[in-house]
């Protein structure tokens, strides 16, 4: 009996240190949210500027011609970009983004964050210090390859923050770029032409899809650890009651069986 | 004199976002200065310094790493990927 008691108090004792670590990392990921919801709503703040100027670009006939706006054809090289967190225990967060991968089994991947880089045996790059100055020089390159005709598309693999509970994993073509149809053509004038830039403006507006991408992801990532760890805590807390329970049961069983031996040796 | 809406947009978020009187930057074909009721223009913005005339007459200064400057009627945006206020 008493050997049982004691595998129970063990096992209590290890349930309540998982709830002691998860409800660590619930916090540390709480304290992290504030700070990258606003970074998330900055790049946004950014991307959208920036669509908005390729919109103008893409609906002018000089542009149509440009490298940039050649259409895909099937079959082409098609190169990903994958942004995963840089620590695990996120829940379903980095499996979601590496199944969404897994759909393209031929394409080139460049990833971000360390789970990311682990999986596709590449130099670690963190997702959660990834600045503009690295987007852009990332930008740049990709878009010189891509003008050399390297790959045929781009896509950027990220999840989309759509509250504190529903992240969902998501693909977005960047390259080639395709014409807005809301956009009307504009009698503006474009100095020095138009095709100069197209050529400036798309590794400006990659390295703004690459900044708001990462940012949200990483507020993904947070949100989703901060999920996870809540569940995971409400999970400890029930079992260590539940053991708890089963501890006290057996404790009680023991002194009785006690008491009715000692009663028992009494009465002879 | 009249003023117009000027957004200055970088990765981090919009550095100024409130009315102008002129702005003036480099362009590819050398210094421009945008003021109220300016065409609708879009043009690449070489790497240099920045200034801008408020309405109560200030001026402020930033140093840019180039980008796009698009002016349009009902507001003027300037993207930079790299911008910092003297």
């Amino acid at each position: 009996m008493s050997g049982n008691t004691k595998t129970l108090k063990l096992r209590i004792k290890s349930v309540d240190s998982t709830l002691h670590l998860t409800k660590a990392m619930g916090l540390v990921a709480s304290s992290k949210m504030r700070k990258a919801n606003l970074a998330m709503a900055a790049g946004r703040q950014y991307e959208k500027a920036v669509q908005n100027v390729v919109d103008l670009l893409t609906a002018v006939p000089e542009c149509q011609s440009s490298p940039f706006m050649r259409e895909h054809k099937d079959g082409g090289k098609t190169r990903l970009i994958v942004i995963a967190g840089d620590r695990g225990l996120a829940g379903g967060y980095n499996a979601n983004i590496f199944r969404t991968v897994c759909d393209f089994n031929e394409a080139e991947i460049i990833p971000i964050g360390k789970r990311a880089c682990e999986r596709y045996g590449q130099p670690i790059v963190s997702s959660e210090k990834f600045y503009a100055a690295d987007a852009f020089r990332l930008a740049k390159e990709l878009c010189q390859q891509f003008a050399n005709g390297e790959f045929d598309r781009l896509g950027i693999v990220t999840t989309n923050y759509i509250s504190m509970m529903t992240q969902t994993p998501d693909i977005k073509w960047v390259l080639p770029l395709t014409k807005s149809e809301s956009t009307q053509n504009t009698a503006a004038i474009f100095e020095p032409d138009e095709r100069t830039i197209l050529d400036i403006a798309v590794p400006e507006y990659l390295s703004g899809m690459i900044v708001a991408c990462v940012r949200e992801s990483f507020a993904s990532e947070v949100a989703a650890r901060r999920m996870a760890m809540d569940s995971a805590g409400k999970n400890a807390q029930q079992m260590i009651d539940e053991l708890q329970l089963e501890y006290n049961r057996a404790r009680q069983g023991a002194i009785t069986q006690e008491i009715t031996e000692i009663v028992a040796g009494a009465g002879n | 004199m009249s003023t117009y809406k000027l957004i200055i947009s970088t990765p981090d978020g919009s550095v100024f976002d409130d009315k102008a009187e002129i702005l003036i930057v480099r362009g590819t074909e050398g210094e421009l200065a945008v003021m109220a009721g300016h065409i609708p223009f879009i043009t690449a913005v070489k790497p240099g310094e920045c200034k801008i005339v408020l309405p109560d007459d200030g001026e402020k200064t930033a140093t840019i790493g180039g980008g796009i400057l698009t002016v349009q009627n009902d507001k003027t945006t300037l993207l930079c990927s790299d911008f910092k206020w003297n």
